[in-house]
């Protein structure tokens, strides 16, 4: 009998632990969703903004647009913190939904879609501020809102260009690429650099290539039900990429690789490959690498020689949980007022987002050459939405493209398991 | 405690409680008096729990409240931002008909059925031979740990640039007349690349624990076996594999486990790829949660993933009566 009741107290005492547990496991799930209290996302009056931070250069960026917003408004304070651009977007949610959540995020390519539920909309937030939005480029605007509404003020308009090494182009008797460049001129460039161990060019992974060459002929790669794996034109400009390794011998195959790393960049910078396809905020890096006047960027080469430009608007939200948005918003206003994007060109050579600061740039960046490859890339770029599953996407991209590299699946094939993990 | 009473306690035997012989008066010389026969907290029992509480809290904070918690989230369609509803069984339904989660599982199993005996036949190997006089042992002990001791990813990165087509690896099999082999273009070698680098990576721990086991054999047991006759093969399997054999079960088990939950290697080296050729289940729940954004779906993953190893490990403790000998 005794021995049965203990039996029963010993069960009894398992149960309430489970109980307490879940009970516990429940709290904290509920606690971690919950709003923010007034200081929620600032260290006493410095507004904190998580982004992305790769190296000094990305250090340098952030310290120059904070350097920037001071500039136009002294009583702004922000300080920023985050991991590597490979990590960021994993990071990101977490960061949002935590305790410590920050007050400013900062998005890259247009890339809010899959963050909204975690983002303050900013159309209020503009209106009851005066902040005339008519002063930013409207695909920028168009890119980081969804569903009519805006989720993040851009700040630099990334352009995708083609960046080359000068030296190796000279070396190979190859003509710097004027703004007609055509995809036949662009072969033949690659054909002629492609030597002594080198490639013409360094193949990009995922879907930036392909929107890139889908929007210099005028496609766009996406519609609001997200990436268009059906359209022939994704499947051509997949396809391109393929022939250059496998067809044309300019290129390095894609193998498998980590998600988010670059090997492209990776040869680009050390001379392994004489061209990129990068946005533009590679260039202070290639730059640093390779010498500063040995890179020169040029328009992406279209069909027709009239190449439209593929932006990837880069922006800064607000956090849901953050304590004081009027604050942060007054912070977003003074890094991406005129006078803020202005200063920035001193030292940065990306591209403000703002339409009135781009005489500052062009004066800046010191070479006619370079502003008149943005001006075409920005002035005449092709509109197109974000998907909101822009990272699987590019996960699956990445994964298969792969094989059709090694020639084990067709690129049709290719894009159907892509289309296949996507549904999952 | 009497003599007698500590022979005892070694032997597991119950013996006399410390407090009633510290309450006989005029006790003998050594045993406590005073505020020392005294039980703190009322009882020993409680001082046994302030004690256990500090591992107690670790346990409940950061293995059973994460454990139940994604056991809850399993049952749900919550999302890293969003809200969460209640979906039952669905995600686990869904599992079932999932052919990338299918196929990661596959992947897996494979990775364990190459990973863990190979592991555990190199690491055996490399104890045995370190066990001979040979000149520098303790340093090669040290060098071959160094790898287990190092980052995962950094060591990831670093094969991955060796393994890519124009890498070292590629170089120096072409220097010797082989042709370039597809390491990381092909799935078949990129799997077995990711199982190289993880042997590599991992053999050195599981080295050093079996060469303490084969350490402690006495010399004495191995002299008799000789002077009995038996040459080198019947002495490693009749006197030296059943008297290591605890320290084998605890590799195996260990090993198994972390085979099953492998991921750095995949997802620094590959990424999964090419297609999903080793795409392990870490790195499809990963992905499942972190780039897709549906944490319901990678709870249910997660449950999963520990009943599998739940069952091997059970499997394991079970089978450990017929093989492991603890005398």
């Amino acid at each position: 009998m005794k021995a049965r009741w203990t039996k029963s107290r010993v069960r009894g005492r398992i149960a309430l632990s489970i109980l307490t547990a879940g009970a516990l496991a429940l709290g904290l799930t509920a606690c971690s969703g919950g709003g923010g209290s007034s200081t929620s996302g600032l260290s006493g009056n410095t507004l904190k903004m998580y982004t992305w931070i790769g190296g000094k250069a990305d250090k340098q960026q952030w310290t120059d647009y904070i350097a920037g917003g001071k500039h136009a408004d002294p009583k702004m304070s922000v300080s920023f913190s985050g991991p590597p651009i490979n990590d960021y977007y994993t990071k990101l949610p977490t960061v949002m939904k935590s305790s410590s959540a920050p007050c400013l995020v900062t998005f890259q390519n247009g890339r809010v879609g899959q963050y909204v539920q975690g983002l303050e909309p900013l159309d209020d937030l503009a209106q009851k501020n005066k902040v005339d939005l008519k002063a930013y480029s409207s695909a920028m605007l168009e890119q980081l809102s969804v569903d009519g509404k805006l989720y993040s003020i851009p700040f630099n308009a990334g352009p995708t260009v083609i960046l080359y090494n000068k030296k190796m182009f000279k070396d190979a008797g190859v003509a710097d690429p004027g703004l007609n460049w055509t995809i036949d001129d662009f072969i033949a460039a690659a054909k002629a650099t492609t030597r002594n161990g080198v490639y013409g060019f360094a193949i990009p992974q995922a879907s930036n290539p392909i929107s890139t060459l889908m929007a210099a002929d005028g496609h766009p790669w996406a519609d609001k039900n997200g990436a268009k794996l059906d359209d022939p034109n994704f499947r051509n400009a997949l396809q391109f990429l393929v022939d250059l390794s496998n067809k044309y011998k300019v290129a390095k195959p894609l193998e498998a690789a980590a998600g988010g790393s670059f090997p492209d960049i990776d040869a680009f910078s050390t001379g392994q490959a004489a061209m990129e396809m990068q946005g533009l905020w590679d260039l202070q890096h290639e730059q640093q690498t390779l010498g500063k006047d040995n890179v020169g960027i040029a328009v992406i080469p279209s069909q027709n020689g009239k190449s439209k430009g593929f932006i990837g608007g880069s922006g800064f939200g607000i956090t849901k949980t953050c304590g004081d948005k009027q604050k942060a918003f007054e912070a977003i206003e003074a890094m991406t007022s005129k006078s803020g994007l202005e200063y920035v060109t001193k030292s940065q050579a990306s591209v403000p987002a703002r339409l009135d600061a781009l005489d500052a740039w062009s004066k800046n960046v010191g070479s006619p050459a370079f502003a008149s490859v943005i001006k075409q890339m920005t002035g005449d770029a092709t509109p197109s939405p974000v998907p909101a599953n822009q990272a699987q996407l590019d996960t699956l991209l990445t994964q298969y493209e792969v094989n059709a590299f090694s020639g084990k699946s067709t690129v049709a094939e290719v894009l159907q398991q892509v289309k296949a993990g996507l549904g999952q | 405690m009497t003599s007698a009473g500590l022979d005892r306690a070694k032997a597991g035997l119950p013996g006399r409680p410390l407090s009633q012989s510290g309450s006989r008066p005029g006790g003998r010389p050594g045993t406590p008096r005073g505020w020392l026969r005294r039980r703190p907290f009322g009882g020993p029992r409680w001082v046994g729990w302030v004690f256990v509480l500090p591992g107690l809290i670790g346990l409940a904070v950061f293995i059973v409240i994460p454990q139940v918690a994604s056991l809850i989230l399993g049952f749900s369609n919550s999302t890293l931002l969003g809200g969460t509803q209640f979906t039952g069984t669905e995600n686990f339904v869904r599992l079932f008909r999932d052919p990338q989660f299918l196929n990661s599982v596959l992947v897996t199993a494979i990775f364990v059925l190459v990973y863990v005996p190979a592991n555990i036949a190199i690491s055996m190997a490399m104890a045995l031979w370190l066990k001979t006089r040979i000149a520098g042992r303790n340093w090669l002990r040290v060098i071959f740990l160094i790898p287990a001791l190092s980052p995962m990813v950094a060591n990831a990165a670093v094969f991955r640039l060796l393994f890519q087509k124009d890498g070292a690896v590629n170089e120096g099999l072409a220097a010797i007349g082989i042709g370039p082999v597809p390491w990381l273009s092909d799935g078949n070698w990129a799997l077995a690349t990711v199982i190289g680098v993880s042997l590599w990576q991992s053999f050195g721990y599981n080295m050093i624990v079996l060469g303490a086991g084969i350490d402690s054999i006495s010399p004495d047991v191995i002299a008799a076996s000789r002077i009995d006759g038996a040459g080198r093969f019947r002495r490693f399997f009749s006197i030296t594999l059943p008297l290591v054999s605890p320290a084998l079960f605890f590799t195996t088990v260990l090993t198994v486990i972390g085979a099953w939950q492998t991921f750095a290697q995949a997802y620094v080296i590959t990424g999964g790829g090419p297609g999903n050729s080793t795409m392990t289940i870490m790195l499809y729940l990963y992905q499942t949660a972190f780039t897709n954004n549906q944490l319901g779906y990678a709870s249910a993953i997660a449950t999963v993933l520990f009943v599998i190893i739940a069952i091997f490990t059970l499997f394991q403790l079970w089978g450990q009566r017929k093989w492991v000998h603890y005398d």
